[in-house]
């Protein structure tokens, strides 16, 4: 999967209250499905269908214990989720802070060699 | 994922995000870093991440095509589009899209206005749908940053470090 496709993926997961909230639950340790049902006025099938879609996003997984299948928490796609909040504006503002300083420079060669043909003249 | 509201139902006031600068600096030197492979590779790249591929046909109708690296060594997805519009020293219009499937395209214009020394940039950019802009400008949240996010954050870090 590429890195914006698992980005896109993270971000839908997270778009949920209620798959913020098992992920919140989840990052305190490991909880069955039925544990995290009993915080939500939801149903066991509601929650097992936010856990799939938290599975497909790689941000938990299910143990193998056919019985419990308990849920853990995968950080690493939440870390990478993280470095792009409200990346684009703020990825922008250091751009132009470079672009200025670069910029600034040049204008500063430029002077220099428009003095230097005022002298040749 | 759920289908995606056509764009053109979306206001494009939902959908744009502006970045104003003012520059002590002529806009015909903007224009320049803007213009050239060799200007934009030392600033296009945000910090940790300079542009390390970098091709551009800047005319208009001309592609371009950029990737960043970041401190892992790792490249970005490359991205890349074309040059709508081209005015010297006065405005570029070039849409952009990350080459993977289903990425959607934004198209930014850059202008530059000057006076009395100083020039004026700036940088418009109307996503594709407000969905695009939510996840490029606000990491997905339609109301800003809370939601509970940053707390699960830095349960996730806490977590790390325990």
């Amino acid at each position: 999967m590429s890195a914006v496709a698992q980005l896109n993926l993270t971000f839908a997961a997270l778009a949920d209250p209620t798959r913020r909230a098992i992920l919140a639950r989840l990052a305190e340790g490991e909880a069955s499905v039925t544990e995290l049902v009993e915080p939500f006025e939801l149903s066991q099938p509601t929650i097992s269908k936010h856990l799939k879609v938290l599975e497909r996003a790689g941000l938990i997984s299910r143990g193998r214990n056919a019985q419990f299948r308990p849920c853990r928490l995968h950080a690493a796609p939440l870390k990478k989720a993280a470095a792009w909040i409200g990346n684009y504006e703020r990825h922008w503002e250091e751009r132009l802070d470079t672009l200025e300083s670069d910029v600034k420079a040049l204008h500063a060669k430029e002077k220099h060699h428009a003095r230097k043909d005022t002298r040749r003249r | 994922m759920p289908a995606k509201t056509p764009a053109a139902a979306e206001p494009v006031a939902d959908r744009e995000s502006l970045i104003i600068r003012v520059m002590d600096a002529p806009a015909h030197l903007l224009f320049e870093a803007y213009s050239k492979p060799e200007h934009m590779m030392k600033w296009f790249g945000p910090k940790g991440y300079p542009l390390t591929l970098c091709e551009m046909d800047f005319r208009p109708g001309g592609r371009f095509r950029f990737a960043m690296t970041g401190a892992d060594g790792q490249q970005t997805p490359p991205f890349g589009g074309q040059y709508l519009e081209i005015i010297p020293n006065q405005k570029i219009v070039y849409s952009n899209t990350f080459e993977a499937p289903g990425s959607e395209t934004m198209v930014v214009t850059v202008t530059f206005a000057e006076k009395a020394g100083q020039t004026t940039l700036t940088i418009h950019t109307v996503f594709a749908s407000v969905a695009m802009k939510t996840l490029h400008v606000n990491g997905g949240y339609e109301n800003g940053m809370g939601c509970g996010l940053d707390q699960l954050l830095d349960l996730v870090i806490t977590m790390e470090h325990a």
